[in-house]
Order: structure tokens, then sequence, then C-alpha cells
């Protein structure tokens, strides 16, 4: 990762509301949600804010600081499930006070959960089934 | 055997709903349903699906009676109606299924194992929903008629078909949201039995009108299965229940153990998530806004096509607006019932 990156959501198929300080993500086009912990809503609100990753590094987060190795997991994490992409021409903005005393405040690790329990559901696709044997797609005649 | 694909779609659409209102004089059945600001006038056959209509939906005093939608039950045995045409493209992406209709003002649906599709125009309030025959459209349907349409209508006016249950008492009411399994059902039929109101056990409309958030009722149907059915007693009120739905469910409606059917309006003033807890009495706990929209928006929005961000948006709307909590489940219905009166008495757990 470098963290002079600035990352931006990654398309117009990913949304997310905010309660409380904790943030719930959806991929329309594939179902699956995505809930984070406390400092993972605060992260995510930050990348999302065009806060470079570097900017971040050694704030405090909980009872310790945010660790390089523990952003640089968390953002390939982001990365992997489609939800975050690397910005071309956006400008840096720095962290606001409020994200800065949250991360603090924070007592849970960065984590993220992903949930795809209705995945099937939102992606109904009633032409090709996975069959086994023959391999996937199978069009159904 | 006519192939439709993403680029011939919104003229397929256009082309049934022109055949639909060309043969309007041909279908046998034309029915009038008054639903909370929407009246529709059905055209149909006749069958277990206009028996559904008939029985199923909820009465409305509230109904825009000026400007009715229009919708046809059509199938290739209605005058010229066509035969339902087939998907032509390899692939079936929903997302870009929804996303082309809505480009021309349109919403649809297609369920392939039934050559089933479904189209509205939303300006002209005007819906298809053409099938092999005159039943022949998913078993779901039966309990919840039309259920794509008022989904599509209503979202267009900013309000939102809600998978949750409700309970009421005094004109101030719950939601109860959770996917299946999770008791809604099972207790909102304790509740009707011990007094308790309700305006749905499974789909109801949500509107914001100020602060308030108001549930209205769209179908007065109930289900419950043979376990839920026994340990509610149910059998003394419904001594001839009739077959089981589709999921294996007694259904039957609201009225046929609660006299006074469902209620017009209520006020919601929190969100519930039930789940069965196994202890003997309930609990009601409070619990994160995240969690809670968790579990009310994940079924709502698969559950009905298109209109999905909109939908997120306005259950994340919703969970902001309303305290949220758990719902441990006791064993006894009556207990059940009784928790939930009393929170509605004191607006608190």
């Amino acid at each position: 990762m470098g963290y002079s990156t600035i990352y931006a959501v990654a398309n117009s198929d990913i949304v997310y509301e905010t309660f409380d300080g904790d943030a719930v993500v959806l991929d329309l086009a594939s179902g699956r949600y995505f809930g984070f912990s406390d400092s993972g809503s605060c992260v995510w609100e930050a990348l999302i804010a065009q806060v470079p990753p570097a900017s971040l590094v050694g704030r405090p987060c909980g009872d310790g600081l945010l660790s390089a190795a523990d952003l640089d997991a968390f953002i390939a994490r982001l990365t992997e499930y489609g939800l975050l992409l690397p910005a071309t021409d956006a400008v840096s903005t720095a962290l606001s006070p409020d994200l800065a005393q949250r991360l603090a405040a924070a007592r849970e690790a960065l984590k993220i959960d992903m949930h795809d329990e209705l995945a099937d559901l939102v992606m109904v696709d009633p032409i090709h089934d996975v069959d086994e044997p023959a391999g996937w797609p199978a069009v159904k005649q | 055997m006519r192939r439709v694909t993403l680029d011939g779609l919104a003229d397929y659409a256009r082309a049934l709903f022109a055949a639909c209102e060309a043969n309007a004089d041909a279908f046998p059945g034309k029915s009038r349903v008054e639903l909370p600001g929407l009246a529709i006038e059905v055209f149909s056959d006749h069958g277990e699906l206009a028996t559904a209509l008939a029985h199923g939906m909820a009465s409305s005093t509230v109904a825009n009676l000026a400007t009715p939608a229009r919708v046809f039950l059509a199938h290739p045995g209605i005058g010229s109606i066509p035969p339902p045409a087939q998907w032509g493209e390899a692939l079936f992406h929903p997302n870009m299924f929804a996303e082309r209709l809505e480009a021309v003002g349109l919403r649809g649906h297609y369920f392939h194992d039934l050559s089933y599709w479904q189209f509205y125009d939303v300006e002209r309030r005007l819906g298809v929903q053409l099938m092999l025959s005159a039943d022949g459209c998913p078993p779901w349907e039966f309990g919840a008629p039309l259920r794509c349409f008022l989904h599509w209508e209503y979202a267009a006016r900013g309000m939102r078909l809600t998978h949750a249950g409700t309970l009421g008492k005094g004109g101030k009411g719950v939601l109860l949201a959770g996917a299946g399994g999770a008791g809604k059902s099972g207790t909102v039929a304790s509740g009707l039995l011990a007094g308790l109101d309700s305006v749905g056990d499974d789909y109801v409309v949500v509107e914001f009108d100020g602060d308030r958030s108001l549930a209205r009722p769209l179908f007065t149907t109930l289900k419950q299965d043979q376990a839920g059915f026994d340990r509610l007693g149910l059998a003394r009120l419904l001594p001839d229940p009739g077959p089981l739905n589709w999921q294996g469910k007694h259904q039957f409606r609201v009225q046929d153990i609660c006299p006074r059917g469902v209620a017009d309006q209520l006020d919601i003033v929190a969100l519930l998530v039930p789940r069965i807890s196994g202890a003997p009495l309930s609990a009601i706990t409070p619990l994160a806004r995240k969690d809670a929209l968790m579990a009310l928006a994940p079924s709502g929005i698969a559950q009905m096509p298109g209109e999905r961000e909109s939908g997120f948006r306005f259950f994340g709307e919703l969970t902001r607006r309303l305290p949220c909590y758990n719902l441990a489940l006791g064993t006894r219905g009556e207990e059940i019932a009784e928790t939930i009166a009393a929170f509605l008495d004191r607006g608190r757990p």
C-alpha cells in the first residue's frame, strides 16, 4: 500500500450509512453487507473523505496507536471486498478533529465483518445455477 | 418464442402495456383494491390469484380514489395477449435489468422458471404481470398479491413496502424486524390474540409524516407453521384451516383470529428485533442502530426488485428515527404480548 495514496468509494453500487459512529455498507451489486468495528468505522469514514493513510498512521486509536501494519491489512480487506479503490486526481483532506477524537476513543480493533447470507437473494440469477459436474455457469434450458 | 434482451427490454414492456390496454375488455374479472393512499383497478382472470386479491388485501379508508393505478394480471388465454417471452441473453444481471428500465421510467422483474414478467410504468401508473396461465405466478404471490407493483408505486412516493411485523396499542406501535424464522409472525399472532392491534405480520407500508413514522396495512393474511399454530391454540379458532401454503404453513386472515381485523394505522415508536430465546420470560434490551438496520434492511431489499439504494436510505432513516431494541422472546405467547403492551404503555423497556 502506498501511504500517500488517496482512496475513494469504489463505485456507485457501494452505499453506506453511519449510525452513532457505526458504519454499515451495502454493495448493491453483490448484495453483501459490511459492518465495522468502531475504529474501523472511523478509518472508513476518513478514507472515503480522502484522508491519506499516511496521516492516520500513528494516531491514537483506543489504548494504543494506529499501526501501519493494521491499517495496511484493513485497507487491503476493503479493496479486496471491492469497497474502495485508489482515486486518481483526488485532493487529500485532513482528518477532522471529530474523527480524530472518535478514533482515539475507539474500543475495538480495526475490523470489518462481511454478511452475505442474503446475497443470493439480491443477486438471484434465474438463468444460471451452479452445477458441480458441469461447472459454472450451467444455462437452464 | 420471442426472446428479450437488455436492449429490447423497454420496447417489450411497452408492447405488453399496449397489448393489455387493447384487450382490457377481454379480461374476465375487474376489481378495485383500495389501499393506503392508493386505489388500483385490477384486470384479471378467475382463479386462485383473483381469490387472493379479493380476500387477502387490506381495505383502506385513505385510498386516493381520484387517480387509480391499473394493473393487468395477464396470460395468453385472454383475448390476443401474447405468450410470455423468454430471456434472450446468456447472462441475467438483476441490477442491469433494473437500471435499463429505470432509465426510461419503468420498473420490472423477471422470474425465469415461470417465464413470469412484471412491468410498471411509474408515470402512467400502469402495470402488467404476464404469466403462462391464470395462476402462473410464483407461489409466494398468493400471500401478497401485487407486491412488486405496490413496492414500485410506494417507492416512487417516498414511502416503503417494509418487511416487518407490527403490534400496537392505542394507536402507537412497534415494528418487528428480522429474517424469516425470527419469530415475527408468532409474535404478531400472540399479540392479536391478547387484544393488541396490528397492521400486518409480514409486509406493511411505512411513511414518514414529519417526525412520525406511520405504518399502514396492505395485506390481511397471517402465516403460522404447525408448531406455532399448535402453540397458540389456533385450532379452536380455525378448526378447518385449509391446505398449507407453499412454505408448509397455515395461512389465514387477521379477522379469522381477531374480529376487529387489521388496524388502519400505527404510529411507530420503536423498532424491535425479535429472537427466540428459550427463556421463560421475554426481555427488551437496547440494540445498536447498526445492528437494527442489519435486521431490517437486508430481507426487505433482497425480496424486492429494484429501488435498492432508495430502500437502503429509507431503512437507514427509519432506523435513525426510532429507538431500537432486542426482543428476546419468552416461551408463552400471552407473556410476550404482555411484555410488548407494557413497553408501549411506558414507551421504554
